[in-house]
């Protein structure tokens, strides 16, 4: 039988989109089956109270430069802004921790808290930068093959051996070191304000279930400072339009290079025969034949809910089922009917609310909030970094009255699994809500009374709407357990899944999660490789 | 004139006096400095309180390499390891019909037994139980080799240094790709998430988790943890000789075998010689100055203490760069760990299996439930001693007699958590010290009400203790924290865990090094060799 496209596209994720318009430009008949009404995944700006709001991820500087220059993303709409301020740490004592994308500007702050911090800050932006530099070019490597006779070789001698000597023997040894530690233990070595570190080590444990005193958390601060230009502290971009722009660009550049794109398409099963995939199958019936099949889905949900239990074998089963989903964030999206005004801010709230506004004072305090959902229970004192995009892009509130903004939180720590209870429980989910409100209450008063619409989502709502298992928006714990070589899988990193012709290429592939199309433009260029291998 | 060696040891700890013996037997001049009155550091045995017979911190052998027992021959000097049958763990009944409140878990050497204590817990643990042992010897066959090489520098030009490695990558290649998984897992993940995925019966997974923080500032939902479980299944590999057990006489019985084997050999052993200072010059470490002030002089110095005694307490200041310096002050200690020794006049009764019998004669596990494990470390993550903490209890005395008058017992009690540095608001150790014995004692009551009646003397060793007596920094018993970032090519310093310093013919040969703690003796061993080359010298 005549395949109906050489490649189907499950989920229409900001990966799996990158995927599509590479290989649509590499001239391959490509489709796009999105079981939302939208595509764009986790990239999602959605309306609420008339408004619109980034619905789950709220930034975008972590999108790979290369992707947005191959697919042309700008001249599909993409519009990037990236305020002064990089975040913006209130604290309770009315002091706040302020970092700039200007370093100078950041050190200048930081002498009034700390002397010792001010002058550590350079080396430390600098070494961020520096391991970042090295994890970036990583992350676009597929991680080698370790089936390979020369596995050896390849480490020691080719691009990833080469990568790693071109940090030089001091960095070299830093990386070795600073990877597996704990980010508590990591951002100590340089600072000794706890306000500073917390602001910091936030990036280490953000979506994950872990705390800053967690082995491994060093390792996710370095990969989000990875390919970007955010060093020490850290990315802050914005799409105009908020995240779904970015969903859009790549949804147009995948078109505009002959993609076919179908929402409301919701993919029942991977069909395969004799451990070679044939294509897709729906709930109701309908059957479509390609080639190749790529899975913009979490590798858990791909593996155990939509391939053929036999084709995959009980072993990678055993494995896929116990690949590490524990979702602990929850979204909460405000519509303000004004613009807070945080004690710390000292009156200067316009300019400095532009960036990431991290509310984590101090590493124990992560920490506990931490404890709390290790025993399956919510933070009584979440942690989270909330965003106003609309100061950036006013464009979200058009319509609205004068002064509203909208405010995006992503809060931790609420686990996808309760000890007791469902998150479906009356009042479960807005106490969700009211533990970040009554936060942000103390730290800027009067800021309840700005809140018009409230919006709440859970690790359950976002296994549900999203199809994330365990709610984890990054398709999977970045562990060291589930990291490079072994992420998802050792034996599958390379973006290859147990069945001939299925491929990974959403953030459960190397180099992991969040918005920056790299799983899926390193799919691609496998993807490609293959098939110009299957040809010849 | 000073005298002059071959090689002076500093340090008479189980590793410092097995790298004595491996030199001298290679015909090396060889001189053991031991500060204290007794040999063994962290191995030793002591009479606490008259009659009373403790293995005052080091309280059990597991890990001891079987070709250093071999080549020293250690059971001629006198190494008898006594075996301990099984962990018992026991519950109470607060716990509740859910967690087997009132029960107990017991496994044993017997595995038939052990399968079947299990199944009356959950008929797909005692199945799984089976498959995973068979996995972890499969794994443990597999890292023995890591524990004998010389870490190579990642960075390093030279590709000699990795030949190690690409042969381990080629046996990892041959493996089956479930077991190269399961690897990976156990060198990356916490113990809980790697358990989870086999087992369903709490304590016995709070249990076997116990064994992966021992001596560590973690969890057991800390990643990183996972690597220790292999630690048991280790001695069985070895075969012949029983690597579980507790010595004859305590674990001084084996610092005194490998003492015996080395003066056999020719080493020299003086006690009650502390060492002062490294003498280093031109770059090059030529002798130590005791601090009596005698002055004795060796081509080689090997230390067998900490790195950051020896190179920020005993190396001159002045010859090491600071950037070294610094990397030495980063390394983390962290003891985590304490000691409760007790003479009771006699046995503890516990509430879930009455009476004394075989259930006493093994390690008794305060390990109920994961949660209860994570909870205790909740608690020294904030600095303060764990409320209700993980104790392992052994009594030495149901296998060994000689430990203390007739009809009496000695209990050796090793507690996690106590963290070296307390909240600010708890003081000192020297405040606490007493409060923490306390809060040991009613941990024990809760499963064993009687033990407040049997007291004769009771010992309290905190990590603070262990430092001041033995020179552990930090009370670390491992000589610095067993995290992943601290192993291997890590160990102590980065681009120095070859065992070499940055001072020419200076050497570390404890703990401090690759890989690791435990009375293994494998860092004193391998330092040892590593000298012998240097040396030009057959290891005899």
């Amino acid at each position: 039988m005549a395949n109906d496209y050489d490649v189907a596209v499950v989920g229409g994720g900001h990966n799996a989109l990158v995927t599509a318009a590479y290989l649509g430009r590499a001239g391959k008949r490509v489709i796009v089956l999105e079981r939302r009404a939208r595509v764009g995944g986790a990239a999602e700006t959605s309306e609420l109270g008339g408004v619109r709001v980034p619905r789950l991820a709220h930034t975008v500087g972590r999108l790979r430069p290369s992707v947005v220059r191959d697919l042309d993303l700008r001249a599909h709409g993409l519009e990037l802004v990236a305020p002064d301020v990089s975040a913006f740490a209130p604290q309770p004592d009315g002091r706040a921790i302020t970092l700039w994308s200007d370093q100078a500007r950041t050190v200048d702050g930081l002498r009034a808290i700390s002397t010792h911090d001010a002058d550590a800050y350079p080396d430390f932006d600098r070494l961020v930068r520096s391991l970042g530099r090295f994890l970036g070019e990583i992350a676009g490597q597929t991680p080698p093959d370790i089936k390979s006779p020369g596995l050896g070789d390849a480490l020691a001698g080719l691009k990833l051996g080469r990568t790693f000597r071109g940090l030089g023997k001091r960095d070299g040894h830093t990386i070795l070191r600073v990877l597996p530690m704990a980010v508590a233990d990591f951002v100590a070595e340089a600072f000794e304000t706890d306000a500073l570190q917390a602001a910091i080590a936030w990036r280490g444990v953000q979506y994950c279930s872990a705390g800053p005193w967690s082995a491994g958390t060093a390792a996710v601060l370095l990969g989000d400072s990875a390919g970007n230009d955010g060093g020490a502290a850290g990315q802050t971009v914005f799409a105009i339009g908020g995240p779904g722009a970015v969903a859009d660009a790549l949804a147009a550049a995948a078109r505009a290079a002959g993609v076919e794109i179908r929402t409301d398409a919701d993919v029942a099963a991977i069909t395969s025969r004799d451990g070679v995939v044939t294509g897709v199958a729906f709930a109701s019936g309908e059957e479509i034949a390609a080639a190749s099949v790529v899975s913009g889905v979490d590798p858990k949900r791909t593996l155990t809910k939509l391939c053929d239990p036999v084709a995959i074998g009980p072993s990678m089963l055993w494995r896929a089922g116990n690949y590490r989903t524990p979702g602990v964030v929850s979204k909460v999206n405000l519509v303000l009917s004004g613009l807070p005004r945080f004690t710390a801010a000292a009156g200067d709230d316009e300019q400095l609310l532009r960036g990431r506004i991290v509310v984590a004072p101090g590493i124990d305090a992560i920490e506990r909030a931490f404890d709390a959902s290790k025993y399956g229970r919510a933070s009584e004192s979440p942690v989270f970094e909330a965003t106003i995009p609309s100061l950036v892009d006013p464009s979200l509130v058009e319509g609205a009255p004068a002064g509203t903004h909208v405010m995006s939180v992503v809060a931790q720590y609420t686990p996808y699994q309760l000890r007791e209870g469902s998150w479906d429980d009356d009042g479960r989910r807005s106490s969700v809500g009211d533990a970040v409100v009554a936060a942000l209450e103390a730290l800027a008063p009067g800021f309840g009374g700005l809140v018009r619409e409230r919006e709440v989502l859970t690790p359950l709502d976002l296994e549900r709407d999203y199809g994330l298992s365990g709610g984890h928006p990054l398709h999977g714990e970045p562990g060291l357990d589930q990291f490079f070589l072994w992420r998802p899988f050792l034996g599958h990193a390379r973006y290859r899944l147990p069945i001939e012709g299925l491929y990974l290429a959403g953030s459960g592939a190397h180099p992991g999660g969040g918005i920056t199309g790299q799983p899926g433009q390193n799919a691609a260029r496998e993807i490609l490789a293959d098939l110009k291998r299957r040809r010849s | 004139m000073a005298q002059r060696y071959d090689a002076v040891i500093i340090g008479g700890g189980h590793n410092g006096l097995v790298s004595a013996a491996y030199l001298a037997r290679a015909g090396m001049k060889t001189l053991v400095l031991e500060q204290r009155h007794v040999l063994g550091g962290a191995a030793v045995t002591e009479e606490i309180f008259p009659g009373f017979r403790f293995s005052v911190f080091s309280y059990v052998v597991s890990l001891l390499r079987p070709e250093i027992i071999r080549e020293l021959q250690l059971p001629r000097h006198g190494l008898d390891i006594l075996p301990l049958d099984g962990t018992f763990t026991p519950l109470r009944e607060s716990d509740g019909p859910a967690a087997g409140g009132g029960d107990y878990l017991w496994r044993v050497n017997d595995h038939g037994r052990t399968i079947r204590e299990l199944r009356r817990w959950s008929k797909l643990d005692a199945e799984a139980y089976e498959e995973y042992g068979q996995l972890m010897v499969e794994m443990a066959r597999f890292i023995k080799p890591i524990l004998a090489i010389t870490p190579p520098d990642l960075t390093s030009l030279d590709p000699r240094p990795l030949m190690p490695l690409a042969g381990l990558a080629r046996t990892f290649q041959g493996l089956p790709e479930r077991q190269q998984a399961v690897f990976v897992q156990l060198m990356t993940m916490s113990a809980a998430d790697f358990l989870d995925q086999w087992f369903e019966t709490d304590p016995l997974k709070a249990t076997m988790a116990a064994s992966g923080i021992i001596g560590t500032y973690q969890g057991v939902r800390s990643p990183g943890t996972a690597y220790v479980l292999l630690h048991h299944y280790m001695g069985e590999i070895d075969g012949a000789f029983r690597a579980w057990g507790i010595p004859k006489g305590g674990t001084g019985g084996v610092s005194n075998a490998i003492a015996s084997a080395a003066r056999a050999l020719g080493a020299e052993i003086r006690t009650e010689a502390p060492v002062a200072r490294i003498i280093v010059k031109n770059g090059r470490a030529t002798g130590v100055a005791l601090e009596d002030g005698e002055e004795i002089e060796a081509r080689d110095i090997l230390s067998s203490v900490d790195s950051r005694r020896t190179f920020l307490g005993l190396v001159e200041p002045g010859a090491l760069e600071p950037e070294f310096e610094e990397e030495v002050r980063r390394f983390k200690f962290r003891g985590s760990s304490g000691k409760v020794n007790l003479a009771v006049d006699r046995l503890p009764d516990f509430t879930c299996l009455p009476g004394e019998g075989e259930h006493l004669r093994g390690a008794i596990s305060f390990s109920p439930s994961l949660d209860e494990m994570e909870q205790a470390y909740d608690d020294a993550k904030y600095g303060q001693f764990s409320r209700k903490p993980y104790i392992d209890m052994i009594i030495p005395t149901l296998v060994d007699p000689s430990m203390a008058p007739p009809g009496k017992h000695v209990i050796s009690c090793f507690v996690q958590y106590a963290p070296y540095k307390l909240a600010p608001e708890l003081g000192t150790w020297d405040d606490q010290r007493e409060a923490f014995g306390d809060a040991v004692i009613d941990r024990i009551a809760e499963f064993a009400p009687n033990i407040r009646d049997v007291i004769l003397h009771r010992n309290v060793q905190t990590p603070l203790d262990i430092e001041r007596t033995t020179g552990l920094s930090e009370g670390n018993i491992f000589q610095g924290e067993l995290s992943l970032e601290q192993l291997f090519f890590n160990r102590p310093v980065p681009g120095y865990a070859r065992f070499r310093t940055p001072i020419r013919d200076l050497w570390l040969c404890g703990s401090a090094t690759h890989p690791g703690g435990g009375i293994m003796g494998a860092n004193g061993r391998i330092a040892a060799m590593e000298v012998l080359k240097a040396r030009g010298r057959k290891a005899a």
